[in-house]
């Protein structure tokens, strides 16, 4: 055995260097994954959390969201539907323990994408709207009545 | 956004914007209650504002607690559990971070609050730990974090009894954070929501059995009164849609009820505006697939240089010996560079096969490294 790891020891540099492509894969794959999770962990400081599902087009596209559910979909949904050029908004939560909420809008003329963008900006007017609201009429409502807050 | 110039708040039946009307705001001792109506707006929009006031709003509770000592008859866990109920004062909850996002390493000032709590029982008399016994840090200058509370003695809630020698030692950590998580992160102890007290929209079956008045079954509640009652043999409204809900906003003691409707409503846009914020930089091209997983733009790869695969992976495996190799793959990289793919692997294959000799003859890996696909393309 001793003298067969030494007839061998000749031959090993050769034989490193035939196995070097195949044994630097995986370490060269190693490097990419750690770097990967590096990007990875960059991103994460701001995910992108809306993306666009496969067989979407510019007038009938399916968007899918994370971390959101009804709160979001369902407010999103009837406001997108308000729109005149919209032919159809709908959401669904395919799964309930999957944090994701998927939105469908089909357009009669103009992009998809725009439709949730208007969606969502009309969203936070609505919001502006109510919260203006609630501070007047809770102010007056705290004045005619004497309370002091 | 072209051609998309209308007024969402304009749509409905009558062309005002939503209205909200406080009926009351209790006056109580402990000011806990809100009640208002919200109108002119609809059903999803004011789900979507209960679903957020109930769940949504950040608020302070104990999330750690490390147990010294503890004698008493209570198992650790359950009295870890117990104090992580406790209501904590919420109302400057914006001063903290969320732990997660804080820069420290576990938690700090900056994003907890700590408790401490020591009880021992030295009568014959059972002892009575309330929490009015924790004591904060003092580390923040307002009321933060501190146990809410309401009682006339001043006691705040029961968290457990000693007997003679039993002892209690334990520090809290409180955080920050959202009733989706744990319900102890609840701003609301109930949110009452109703809309068409007079079911005119069949919504609910209100199901009675035949020998009952159903009248008495389904007392009418105290917002009927608000809405007029549905005339004799009158039609069904199929159109008709709920437009007036009517909310009760009871807290739980750590933040005033309309400070909960406020912060609600905010984290409600907060939502909003961080979706808006990730669709308006990128422009969506119908089919085109964001690469989200993956390695992250190719221009990223092409300009650092400096990243690990191609420098130290290549040149520790190759680098020594293969002088040759690496000068011919220098040609193959100026073969991608004219753009053809194609070209890359073959010139690859080829030159070295013609440097290295036939050892090389198996050497299609290069065209699988990351070189090739992953990375570049």
């Amino acid at each position: 055995m001793p003298g067969r790891t030494k007839k061998d020891e000749p031959t090993a540099q050769d034989t490193n260097m035939e196995d070097a492509p195949p044994s630097a894969q995986p370490e060269a794959e190693e490097v990419d994954t750690e770097d990967q999770e590096e990007v990875q962990e960059e991103e994460e400081i701001e995910p992108q959390r809306v993306r666009i599902l496969p067989g979407s087009t510019d007038t009938a596209a399916s968007f899918e969201f994370v971390d959101e559910g009804h709160t979001v979909g369902n407010a999103l949904r009837y406001i997108i539907m308000k729109n005149p050029d919209v032919e159809f908004c709908a959401y669904s939560i395919p799964h309930p323990s999957e944090p994701k909420m998927n939105l469908r809008i089909q357009t009669y003329d103009g992009l998809a994408v725009d439709a949730l963008k208007k969606g969502l900006a009309d969203l936070q007017d609505i919001c502006d709207v109510v919260t203006d609201e609630f501070t007047t009429k809770k102010d007056q409502f705290n004045a005619e009545h004497g309370i002091v807050r | 956004m072209d051609g998309m110039d209308y007024d969402p708040m304009a749509m409905d039946g009558d062309s005002e914007q939503p209205q909200v009307k406080i009926s009351a705001v209790l006056q109580q001792a402990d000011k806990t209650h809100v009640d208002f109506e919200l109108s002119r707006t609809n059903l999803s929009f004011a789900n979507s504002l209960r679903r957020v006031i109930q769940a949504e709003v950040p608020t302070i509770a104990i999330d750690l607690v490390e147990i010294e000592v503890n004698t008493s008859v209570l198992a650790d866990e359950f009295i870890a559990h117990r104090l992580g109920l406790i209501p904590l004062d919420s109302k400057n909850v914006g001063d903290l971070n969320y732990s997660r996002d804080c820069d420290c390493e576990q938690y700090c000032e900056q994003c907890s609050v700590t408790l401490n709590l020591h009880a021992k029982c030295t009568s014959d008399d059972i002892m009575k730990v309330y929490a009015s016994d924790l004591v904060t840090d003092g580390q923040h200058a307002n009321s933060v974090g501190k146990p809410v509370i309401n009682d006339p003695e001043g006691l705040g809630c029961l968290l457990a009894k000693l007997r003679m020698g039993q002892e209690l030692r334990l520090t809290c950590i409180a955080k920050k954070g959202i009733a989706k998580e744990h319900a102890k992160w609840m701003p609301t102890s109930a949110v009452g929501f109703e809309y068409d007290p007079h079911n005119k929209l069949q919504h609910t079956d209100l199901w009675f059995e035949n020998d009952t008045d159903p009248a008495k079954e389904w007392p009418k509640s105290k917002h009927a009164e608000w809405e007029d009652p549905p005339q004799e043999g009158e039609p069904f409204d199929y159109d008709a849609v709920p437009n007036r809900f009517y909310f009760e906003v009871e807290a739980a003691g750590n933040m005033e009820p309309d400070q909960i409707i406020q912060n609600g409503i905010r984290i409600l846009q907060q939502k909003i505006g961080g979706l808006l914020k990730g669709l308006d930089p990128r422009k969506y091209g119908g089919e085109e697939e964001p690469d989200f997983d993956g390695p992250r733009s190719p221009d990223m790869n092409l300009d650092g240089s400096t990243t690990p695969w191609q420098d130290t992976g290549y040149q520790t495996a190759y680098g020594g010996g293969y002088g040759g190799g690496q000068t011919s793959y220098g040609g193959s990289q100026t073969s991608y560079g004219q753009g053809s793919q194609s070209s890359f692997g073959q010139d690859g294959q080829g030159s070295y096969g013609q440097g290295g000799g036939g050892s090389y003859g198996n050497m299609t890996a290069y065209g699988t490294t990351p070189y090739g696909q992953s990375s570049w393309q």
